[in-house]
């Protein structure tokens, strides 16, 4: 169970600041300011622009940050740190650092260079950890499957409780790559028919993944549930998705398998909705494969804070909690016109919505064609 | 205690210069001859594993119930030095959209699902050095779930003058020479094995990671050496040798560990990494099968993983197939 959140995010500072930005249907993208993007075509981006992170790891001081929420929420100080892990997605890691090293080998000296598992390395010495620690990297799907890693540890009892999620950062390196993959646009609109590509964002979400007689003994409140969690390679294309969605739509089902529980169950989807116009439209057929005719509420966040890459997943973690918790499913930012290929879908956008919602289901996809998805049950 | 999982396929691969493609498909190969070092590693170790699990299929729709756990500590570090450069060197128009998409560390993972058809859960994991061990505990705990009948998972780096020029500097000198290698086994439950008539050289009986928060101290790995055997089932008493996972600098603190886990004994140890040197993901999937080459059928070992970022890990196995 989840007993914790914590967030860094374009749209704020903690899950509060996030969270009432996504429900006004908020968009943080703007021209890049952190960084020398005058060359950058596409140049738009969802920056972290809050004080307090001028750190050369970057990466590792949002998950720092968003650590620290977490485990105020969950009051997690005084748990033994010989019982608590660290699962923690990134795609970059410290790769502002790494620009400044490479090539010649100049800059700083340290851990925090590049390697993907600094950031988790960072978490785990500042509070201590002496439990299982390790990065996932499975490209934009890491901070989904981080948090997958942590109920696993948690049922298998190799920790009490985890801090999982996901953190990555803005730079040229990868604003010039996906640039140069044509997958960019100056403004995400997942799902939309006039959708150009997508706007890659920053930040950091971890939340406290805990044993549920472990929070009921320490008297923590629990957040949300995770009832299950799933994973799947399309094993069809390296960078372009499957467009049969049959990998995601694998991941979906196994996580609802694992929950026991049907697709009729399922009351809101946070959706990986990037706004590139083949990631969309394979996710609406994926989605159809697992939901049928049936219209389940769908967002996607992506057009607030852009595609946070290894956070993303988790971004959508703390977005199911929030919904499970108060029946609110934020608009997708960025979508004005349906496109007819996604008309099958029931997308949330312009206001938010208030329903029931009692399960929730993420579903996130990444390069190298591996998708990961998570269920989520309201306490 | 959890049920064992068998492994019924390995192969490694330490090359010292051309990554060896020659007993790969013409298919595979041709995809390993197109794609970055790290994803030859995994073609040239995986291939040859899956094979001798009778499981290697290139053809076909992926397969749902086959997946894919690999541990890096490295990941895509030379794709990313190469795309960096080139985009340093020729500004923005050189930025080259083949490197960049090979620039995230399960790439590897992912070639090795097209080439194979491996539909099931297709994860990359970083830990330092000890991303071998926990990708195997990983893999083990999803044939434990029933989330997969199969698993190809073990670990690999790809070395090259940038990646040890970062470990000076990054503070992670091993203290003996890195080597490149990759390791890959296929798990799969023991009853699937014997259903279909697989021969089982070996099973994990148990796993655990940890962490070192501190340098120089021994509770994090002494805990997952505890975790490790109280998931397999094997009292200390039991274990018939240990690979060890320290390098030089951690030898004492390990030494430390394993007295308090051990309860005193002092099973026979051997350290292959003295001899072999450091190979990062690929070291404890390398240290299971100079378990499995060193002990009798049967015995019950002890793989560590240390690394000088602090993770640690442990493992517990079986030689044979404890028939």
């Amino acid at each position: 169970m989840i007993t914790g959140c914590g967030v860094v995010s374009p749209l704020g500072v903690g899950v509060r600041a996030f969270w009432e930005g996504l429900v006004a249907g908020r968009s943080a993208v703007a021209a890049i300011e952190g960084f020398p993007a005058d060359d950058l075509t596409p140049r738009a981006a969802a920056e972290v622009r809050a004080p307090g992170f001028a750190d050369p790891d970057r990466a590792g001081a949002f998950a720092l940050r968003a650590a620290s929420e977490a485990v105020a929420a969950a009051r997690l100080e005084g748990v033994l740190p010989t019982r608590i892990g660290i699962a923690l997605g990134t795609t970059l890691g410290g790769m502002r650092i790494f620009e400044a090293w490479c090539p010649g080998g100049r800059g700083s000296s340290g851990l925090e260079r590049i390697p993907y598992f600094a950031p988790a390395v960072r978490l785990a010495r500042a509070l201590g950890c002496c439990g299982p620690v390790a990065t996932t990297q499975l490209a934009c799907a890491s901070g989904t499957h981080a948090v997958a890693l942590a109920a696993e540890w948690v049922r298998t009892g190799q920790a009490d409780a985890v801090l999982a999620g996901g953190t990555d950062l803005l730079c040229r390196f990868v604003v010039s790559g996906f640039n140069a993959l044509r997958a960019t646009a100056e403004v995400a609109r997942p799902f939309d028919r006039d959708r150009r590509g997508l706007v890659l964002g920053e930040g950091a979400a971890v939340v406290v993944v805990e044993a549920e007689e472990h929070a009921r003994r320490r008297g923590a409140s629990v957040r949300a549930r995770i009832l299950g969690l799933g994973a799947a390679a399309d094993a069809v294309h390296m960078t372009a998705p499957d467009r049969e969605g049959h990998g995601a739509a694998r991941a979906m089902s196994a996580a609802l398998a694992d929950a026991a529980l049907p697709p009729e169950a399922v009351d809101f989807v946070s959706a990986h909705g990037t706004g590139t116009p083949y990631n969309d439209a394979m996710e609406a057929v994926a989605l159809g494969r697992v939901f049928g005719q049936r219209r389940v509420p769908i967002d996607s966040i992506k057009g607030a804070i852009g595609h946070t890459l290894g956070a993303a997943g988790a971004f959508e973690v703390v977005v199911c909690t929030e919904t499970l918790a108060s029946g609110v499913i934020p608009p997708t930012a960025g979508l004005a016109h349906v496109d007819p290929a996604c008309a099958a879908l029931d997308l949330v956008h312009g206001t938010a919505r208030t329903a029931r919602v009692d399960v929730a289901l993420s579903t996130s996809s990444g390069f190298a064609g591996t998708n990961a998805a998570l269920v989520l049950g309201r306490e | 205690m959890s049920a064992p999982v068998a492994i019924t396929g390995a192969a490694a691969v330490t090359p010292a210069g051309e990554v060896p493609l020659d007993a790969l498909p013409d298919a595979v190969q041709g995809r390993a001859l197109r794609g970055e070092r790290m994803t030859q590693l995994a073609l040239a170790a995986a291939g040859p594993a899956l094979s001798a699990a009778g499981l290697a299929v290139c053809e076909g729709p992926p397969r749902p119930e086959v997946g894919v756990v690999l541990g890096t500590a490295f990941g895509c570090f030379l794709t990313n030095v190469e795309y960096q450069r080139r985009l340093a060197e020729g500004g923005i128009g050189a930025a080259s959209p083949r490197l960049f998409a090979a620039t995230v560390s399960n790439a590897a993972a992912g070639e090795l699902a097209i080439a194979y058809r491996l539909g099931g859960p297709s994860v990359t994991v970083s830990a330092g050095a000890a991303s071998g061990l926990v990708a195997l505990g990983h893999a083990a705990e999803l044939v434990r779930a029933g989330r997969v009948r199969a698993i190809v998972a073990g670990g690999l780096d790809a070395l090259g003058d940038a990646v040890l020029e970062w470990m000076r500097d990054g503070g992670l000198d091993p203290g003996v020479p890195a080597t490149e290698a990759a390791a890959v086994l296929v798990l799969e439950t023991a009853g699937s094995a014997r259903a279909r008539g697989a021969s089982i050289l070996g099973t994990i009986e148990g796993h655990a990671a940890g962490f070192e928060p501190r340098g120089g101290e021994s509770q994090g790995l002494a805990a997952a050496v505890a975790r490790a055997l109280g998931d397999a089932g094997v009292p200390p008493a039991d274990i018939e040798l240990v690979v060890s996972g320290a390098g030089p600098g951690a030898a004492r603190a390990e030494d430390e560990a394993l007295r308090a886990a051990l309860g005193g004994l002092a099973p026979r140890r051997i350290r292959p990494k003295l001899a072999r040197g450091e190979a990062f993901g690929a070291a404890g999937p390398l240290g299971l099968l100079a378990a499995f080459a060193e002990a009798a059928r049967g015995a019950a070992v002890l793989v560590t993983d240390v690394c000088a970022s602090g993770h640690v890990a442990a493992l517990v196995g079986r030689v044979g197939d404890g028939a």
